[in-house]
């Protein structure tokens, strides 16, 4: 029985809630204390104010169902079949989720026709482009462990197959989807560059005007006022999307079955074919713009930053510096991640504010969090504001929810009749975990940490914020360089973005392989 | 089974949540208030220990002096120099305000005039006279009022325009900012936000300084009327939209730099035998970069040398070809490939720090509503 893990619940949650207290909310409280101005609560009225909440919240929404309904198809051709580069499109389509907006954000208004540049419409695009992958992952983890015989029930009782997806395979996929729509939701209320970039100047949401009031105005009190109503607005959706059903979802059978089997009719070859190849176009076709870039020096092809960049001594050590913090990350954020993860599920429902505190890292926003980091851990013997531990622990604090969120929906719909079997032939609590539990969410598991690889090899909003020495990420390198004049140094910025999309598209293949592996 | 100890475990994490805030509050006051005291201690204990000292010279991302250029510094002083980034003028700023008097550098570089005041006001340096003071231009020294900072380098933002697009057409290219309102160059023109660009908010003050705090608001209008587009930042409107340099955009006439021509011959690979960029010299506006000691740093008579290195000629003769602008330094001796394709107007658009300082809001408030709504 799950009860049997209750007991372990208020363990599993000291870690994160000792993380989450330590490095996001004393130092959002702590910049609240003291640069909070009650003063400043009138720009809440203003009818600026009002316009950007509005468009922050109707563009996210949007963008929200948008991704859902661009993944699903996807998901149901990767969760059901098994076909020729199946992990390799997995791998794939997850590699937009990663990349430095600086970059694909360029690339993208070179492809989007200039009619719609600095447009809604750019930026939703641009918001599926970037999350897609993420729920394809989420959703598909979870519909590969559905019942199979589920399905034969279903047809042999006459249901088309619409009627099949809706009253058995939907519903099963309700803790998946309710999650999946929470993150990309959060990422894309709280998306900074896509916004910047492709809204262009006169767009702004909640999160762009705390960057422009804190660090262009310097009215930082102002800024923190937002991040409150942004903190407010998003801790009432979540508790209201988690309050409703975050009951298992109905199983009928109790075993876990895999559900992948090979394509048998040419339809269905030509479906997978056409979803497939589809998708790796939509993800490779800005990838291309970047690639050009990096080898078109005044309109002639010319690999002369090519020759150089191998050998280029501060580009390999950023290389490392990446590589460094995204084990580090991998490490620390699935760990954290599933302990979190497992306490909510196991625990009683008083566990659940943990959804909300592992939340916070996203919700509240990075200006906030990255301003609060440098006041409060700067006093002595601990002037942690410049080492470089700082940095790796930023990128935990972004991978964390994501983590949980992709492990929760496994962990939530584990039937619960192999644990009763395993109790009932004397195994303890722990070998009972590890010989169900932690062999069922593994699949799940490998795919958050791949994704937490992914966020610290691409993160930089959080980043950018810490002071940098000797610790340049590939994305902050990136940026730096985009930002200086010259044809060659803007080629050498898009040729390590290259190096970056292809170190991610290794990274990320690696691990999906080594957790389908030892799945076996 | 487990209610009562449940409560209690809530009872202790939420007391936990509440201490720990607090703790860390009562650090971070702690820590700004007595920083004179612990100062003074810090200080005398690094002079007796014999570790060579080293200095965090805190800087805005584009910072890219030559790689080696504090080798002499070193040499001279045993003192050695680490760069630390953080992100823009305006971020380095308001994060120095933040920690004034606990700092996280010894020395900042890279506050422009439009952020003096706002720097200044926060109490964020320890004032110090350079011993290069009589080297460095006289019109910039003067901004500084009590030595809270040291001039480094000045620049200048202009119109730039492709060459090869006016010469096609044999149009003649806009020399003034008035001219950019006439019909020969609708939709021509790409600027960076004043919002969140620091050349966008130069070419801003720019207008301001032209048509004053009464008609610039309709001069924008107009612009707006003959086709203008906003970006969000100078390397988009510079690399994307504009059709003079990599990028090959639509847009004939950008925002930019004075030194963006040197920069399109420098950087270039084929050599082009003239600039394919030129600047439309009487649509400048002075940019002047300062350089200070922190306020609250523990090695204050260190960072005092590193501002004379700074202003020095050595290190100011490294200027024009890194971050491509002017030195200071009046005795630092300029290329001869800089000075042939950048241009120096003598008479560039300059606004008062104090004016700016007070008006920055109003402005930016004025611009957003006449301009992006």
């Amino acid at each position: 029985m799950i009860t049997s893990y209750r007991s372990t619940s208020k363990w599993l949650a000291v870690l994160p809630v000792v993380a989450m207290l330590t490095f996001v909310v004393a130092p959002t409280l702590n910049i609240f204390i003291i640069s909070l101005n009650f003063e400043s609560f009138a720009i809440l009225t203003a009818q600026t104010t009002r316009s950007v909440v509005w468009f922050t919240m109707w563009q996210a929404i949007i963008s929200t169902i948008l991704v859902l309904l661009f993944a699903m198809p996807i998901a149901a051709m990767t969760a059901n079949f098994d076909f020729f580069g199946r992990r390799a499109l997995i791998s794939v389509i997850s590699v937009p989720f990663i990349l430095p907006t600086v970059v694909v954000g360029v690339a993208f208004l070179e492809i989007l026709p200039t009619r719609i540049h600095q447009s809604a419409f750019a930026i939703i695009i641009a918001h599926i482009y970037f999350n897609f992958g993420l729920v394809v992952r989420i959703i598909s983890s979870r519909w590969q462990q559905i019942n199979p015989h589920l399905d034969d029930v279903a047809r042999t009782l006459g249901a088309s197959k619409i009627r099949l997806f809706v009253t058995v395979t939907l519903p099963l996929l309700k803790n998946s989807l309710r999650s999946a729509g929470i993150l990309v939701f959060l990422m894309c209320f709280t998306s900074y560059g896509v916004i910047r970039i492709l809204g262009g100047p006169a767009r702004s949401t909640i999160e762009t005007e705390i960057y422009f009031r804190a660090m262009q105005l310097g009215d930082v009190s102002g800024a923190l006022v937002l991040s409150i109503l942004q903190l407010v607005v998003v801790g009432v959706l979540i508790l209201l999307t988690t309050q409703f059903g975050t009951t298992k979802s109905a199983e009928l059978s109790q075993m876990v079955f895999s559900r992948i089997r090979k394509p048998q009719t040419p339809g269905q070859i030509v479906l997978i074919t056409s979803v497939a190849s589809i998708s790796t176009f939509v993800v490779v076709m800005p990838l291309v713009s970047v690639v050009r870039r990096s080898i078109l020096i005044g309109q002639k092809i010319n690999f002369s930053i090519w020759q150089s960049i191998f050998t280029d001594e501060e580009i390999s050590k950023s290389l490392t510096t990446s590589l460094k913090y995204a084990v580090f990350t991998i490490v620390v954020s699935t760990t954290i991640g599933l302990f979190g993860a497992c306490s909510i599920i196991y625990g009683s429902a008083r566990y659940r504010f943990l959804n909300l505190l592992t939340a916070l890292p996203v919700v509240v926003s990075a200006v906030t969090l990255g301003l609060g980091l440098i006041i409060t851990f700067d006093v002595n013997p601990i002037d942690w504001r410049g080492a470089w531990l700082m940095m790796p622990i930023a990128h935990c604090l972004v991978a964390i929810p994501i983590v949980m969120r992709i492990i929760s929906p496994t962990i939530r719909d584990l039937p619960n009749g192999l644990r009763d079997a395993s109790q009932t032939l004397g195994a303890t609590t722990w070998q009972m975990w590890r010989t169900i539990d932690l062999r069922i969410i593994k699949p799940a598991l490998m795919s958050a940490a791949a994704v937490a690889c992914a966020v610290s090899l691409g993160e930089f909003g959080a980043s950018s914020f810490l002071v940098r020495r000797n610790n340049e990420t590939l994305p902050l390198m990136i940026s730096r360089l985009l930002g200086r004049p010259g044809e060659i140094i803007q080629a050498q910025a898009y040729a390590i973005a290259t190096l970056l999309i292809v170190a991610c598209v290794a990274i990320i293949g690696l691990v999906d392989h080594l957790g389908t592996e030892k799945n076996r | 089974m487990s209610v009562s100890i449940n409560k209690k475990y809530f009872k202790n994490l939420i007391l936990g949540t509440v201490l720990l805030a607090a703790i860390a509050s009562a650090c971070a006051k702690g820590s700004t208030n007595t920083d004179s005291s612990t100062d003074q201690t810090q200080t005398s204990s690094q002079s007796e220990s014999s570790d060579p000292i080293t200095l965090t010279l805190l800087a805005y991302d584009s910072f890219t002096p030559s790689e080696n250029i504090f080798d002499d510094f070193t040499l001279e002083t045993g003192i050695k120099v680490e760069i630390a980034l953080g992100g823009d003028a305006g971020e380095l700023v308001t994060k120095a305000s933040l920690t004034a008097g606990n700092p996280q550098g010894d020395v900042l570089w890279g506050v422009d005039n439009t952020l003096l005041s706002r720097a200044i006001d926060a109490k964020i340096f320890s004032a110090y006279k350079t011993k290069n003071i009589n080297e460095l231009d006289e019109t910039v020294r003067n901004l500084v009022t009590d030595d809270e900072v040291s001039p480094v380098d000045t620049g200048d933002v202009c119109i730039n325009y492709d060459v090869k697009w006016f010469a096609d057409r044999k149009i003649a290219p806009p020399l003034t900012l008035r001219a950019l309102t006439s019909a020969n160059y609708a939709n021509l023109l790409v600027v960076p936000s004043p919002i969140t660009s620091s050349p966008g908010l130069a070419f801003m003050l720019a207008t301001i300084a032209e048509f004053g705090e009464d008609g610039w608001g309709e001069y924008w209008q107009q612009l707006k009327q003959n086709g203008l587009l906003v970006v969000d930042g100078w390397n988009e409107a510079y690399y994307t939209e504009f059709s003079g340099s990599s990028g090959k955009g639509d847009r004939p006439i950008v925002v930019s730099y004075g030194s963006s021509p040197p920069a399109e011959m420098i950087y270039a690979d084929p050599k082009p035998d003239t600039a394919p960029t030129a600047v439309a010299a009487l649509t400048c506006y002075r940019q002047v970069e300062f350089a200070g000691v922190l306020r609250g740093t523990k090695h204050e008579r260190e960072a005092q040398l590193l501002i004379d290195y700074l202003t020095g000629v050595k290190f100011q003769e490294d200027l024009p070809l890194t971050l491509f602008v002017y030195p200071a330094n009046t005795n630092a001796k300029l290329p001869t490939e800089f000075l042939k394709y950048s241009l120096r107007p003598e008479l560039p658009l300059q606004l008062d720090p104090k004016l700016i300082a007070e008006r920055r809001t109003a402005w930016l408030d004025t611009f957003t509503n006449t301009v992006l709504r």
